[in-house]
């Protein structure tokens, strides 16, 4: 039996609902490959970026405290989200950054016995693969190798922009995404809007805006002859997955592609089924029989 | 000689793969490839006009301070739009780990040729946006002899942003402004979001709507803006305080303020965003529509719809989190 690698489990706002299922498919295909997730149960949501909208302050508050109490367990913080991965990593730097605003900070949160040291250190599910569990071990793992299937990567934005806020890889040129699929054995394919934004986080402001990003995105894959799109980005699954009937046809396009969840296409080619992965609740079906 | 300030010299023969394109003379945009001997050090800019020089004098584009000052040089390499005067091309060679790259014109602007684009069309998206002060009688001195000063800190709201020269590399970089021809765009909320945080500054209110009615809200806040501007003006961020700012004045009828209201209010009560209930919260009354399609789609994978939040067992202390920031924010002394 190998050493367990353990994280602090962030599991941010996106898991609920239907995406519930997430919860236990991360936990499940992590075991595969010896990841141990502790949900951080003192945690709140990130704030996605929208609290700082009406105070900077209580939104670097907010995430201090989700990074105290990693701390405080003495992990990792590990989000499966790109943009709690953003947020927080955006406190974490802008507190660095500025010793006053972080004094603040741990003055706002010492009334309730906490501390946001600023020794946390916060990880996402494309580096815990990438880097931690490591190539090889995630190669040894796979008893169900991928080959041949042709696949569009899709970071998102959060992970990469701004360049500072992660030291995992270059901002520029990440290859931790294709370097997992690559593992798994698939075939990757280039496409021309790979690095724009799906527009997520306009399905309220502005949902037709939304909706007309989310549609270019696929678009550009699907002329690619590909037979699925897989983002490591949770929020950008539920663009293209969950509304992705709606964004095609607002925009008057006619077809349809699978998406698939990093996790999911991992535990698939780690030997799980379409059954464990809980394929059926995708908006788009995927018939996938590998 | 220091190796940290004369970094090993190198070359390499890489392919330049450049963008052409005349309207009118080409039928489309089409690729040329040139040889270059690239040595460390050299800047974009000196590349494209080593080709210019010595193989191809037709190739066209725009320079003129070669200092970072001008803001003409912008290009695309490898898809990422930067300054061609002050970027070198060996590190980008580096973190490819290719012997060529390409180089196009930036996006979401006209090409008039090669690669030179027409910036107008955002300019003239930030003429509309009042892109200058409207003075603030009450910061007008007493006596001629006296000027308007500021606090340090009234300025550091702003002054991140004053450093922006219009190089047009955020614009290229927005995926809202491709595919919404009538967003204004990073540099131009930016813009509006300084000269608004000026407290010399009274025209405001008109600012403000004319940054509501060209896209305030339109930002997708993906935060490609504040990787590509070479001048970390972080135009995101100011799209942030634009939008605290507009729901500070009053603002509160727009879909993105009651967002931003309800995400707020919801982490304070539920330590979670009301995922269930927000079309209602956001779009009022006509947000049933979606809950009862969200509710549907439950249904026909067999999951009972709940309209619960699944509230975060942290709400408790973020209730006094909230208290503190509050009393801090009412009398002025957060650092934020
Ligand atoms: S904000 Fe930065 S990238 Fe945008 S135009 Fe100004 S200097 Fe260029
Ligand atoms: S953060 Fe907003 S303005 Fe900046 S590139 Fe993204 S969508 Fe455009
Ligand atoms: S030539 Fe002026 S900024 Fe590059």
């Amino acid at each position: 039996m190998s050493e367990k690698i353990r994280y602090g489990f962030y599991s941010g706002c996106c898991f609920q609902g239907a995406d519930e299922r997430f919860f236990q498919i991360l936990q499940d295909v992590f075991a595969k490959v010896d990841v141990e997730l502790e949900l951080i149960v003192d945690a709140v949501c990130c704030g996605s970026g929208v609290i700082e909208e009406r105070s900077e302050l209580t939104s670097l508050a907010v995430n201090a405290k989700n990074m105290a109490h990693a701390e405080q367990m003495g992990l990792p913080l590990y989000t499966p989200c790109s943009t709690c991965y953003n947020v927080i990593a955006n406190a974490q730097k802008r507190m660095q950054e500025d010793p006053a605003v972080h004094a603040q900070v741990n003055e706002i949160l010492a009334e309730q016995g906490l501390e946001y040291k600023g020794t946390c250190k916060i990880t996402h599910t494309l580096w815990v693969f990438a880097q931690d569990v490591g190539l090889d071990k995630l190669k040894e793992r796979i008893t169900n190798p991928l080959n041949g299937l042709r696949v569009a990567s899709y970071y998102g934005c959060h992970t990469r922009n701004p360049a500072d806020i992660q030291g995992y890889e270059s901002a520029d040129n990440p290859t931790s995404l294709e370097d997992i699929l690559e593992v798994l054995g698939v075939q990757i394919v280039d496409y021309d809007t790979k690095d724009d934004c799906c527009g997520y986080h306009l399905a309220w402001p502005n949902n037709k805006l939304n909706m007309q990003m989310t549609s270019n995105v696929l678009e550009g894959a699907h002329t690619k002859d590909v037979d699925m799109l897989v983002t490591s980005c949770p929020l950008c699954f539920k663009s293209m997955d969950g509304t992705q009937a709606k964004a095609l046809a607002q925009t008057g396009k006619n077809f349809q592609l699978p998406v698939l969840f990093l996790p999911e296409l991992v535990g698939l080619a780690c030997g799980m089924s379409a059954e464990d992965m809980m394929l059926r609740y995708h908006g788009v079906p995927v018939n996938i029989r590998l | 000689m220091n190796a940290t300030i004369t970094p090993d010299r190198k070359s390499i023969l890489a392919n330049i793969r450049i963008q052409r394109f005349t309207p009118g003379e080409h039928k489309s945009a089409f690729y040329d490839n040139f040889k270059v001997n690239v040595e460390t050090g050299m800047t974009v800019l000196e590349v494209l006009r080593l080709i210019k020089n010595t193989q191809d004098s037709s190739l066209t584009f725009r320079a003129f301070c070669r200092s970072k000052i001008c803001g003409s040089c912008s290009v695309r390499v490898n898809g990422k739009p930067l300054l061609a005067c002050s970027t070198q091309l060996m590190p980008i060679l580096d973190d490819f780990k290719q012997e060529s790259v390409i180089i196009q014109p930036m996006r979401n602007m006209p090409v008039l040729r090669d690669l030179v684009v027409d910036i107008d069309p955002v300019i003239e998206k930030l003429a509309k946006m009042h892109p200058y002060i409207m003075e603030n009688r009450g910061r007008i001195p007493e006596t001629l002899e006296q000027e308007s000063l500021m606090s340090r800190q009234e300025l550091t709201k702003f002054d991140y942003i004053t450093d922006c020269i219009l190089c047009g590399s955020c614009y290229s970089a927005c995926s809202a402004a491709s595919a919404d021809p009538n967003y204004a765009g990073p540099l131009t909320l930016g813009k509006a979001y300084r000269f608004s945080a000026d407290v010399r500054d009274s025209f405001k209110g008109e600012r403000m709507q004319a940054a509501v009615d060209q896209g305030l809200w339109s930002c997708a806040q993906c935060r490609k803006c504040i990787n590509v501007c070479p001048k970390d003006t972080r135009p995101a961020i100011s799209i942030q305080r634009l939008r605290k700012m507009s729901i500070d004045d009053g603002i509160h009828d727009t879909p993105g303020s009651r967002r931003a209201k309800a995400y707020t209010d919801d982490v304070a009560k539920y330590g979670q965003v009301n995922k269930p209930m927000l079309p209602v919260i956001v779009n009022g009354p006509k947000g049933w529509a979606a809950i009862e399609a969200a509710d549907n789609y439950l249904i026909k994978h067999g999951i009972e719809p709940t309209h619960q939040v699944c509230t975060l067992d942290g709400q408790s202390s973020t209730q006094k989190i909230y208290a503190k920031v509050k009393e801090l924010e009412s009398r002025g002394e957060n650092k934020t």
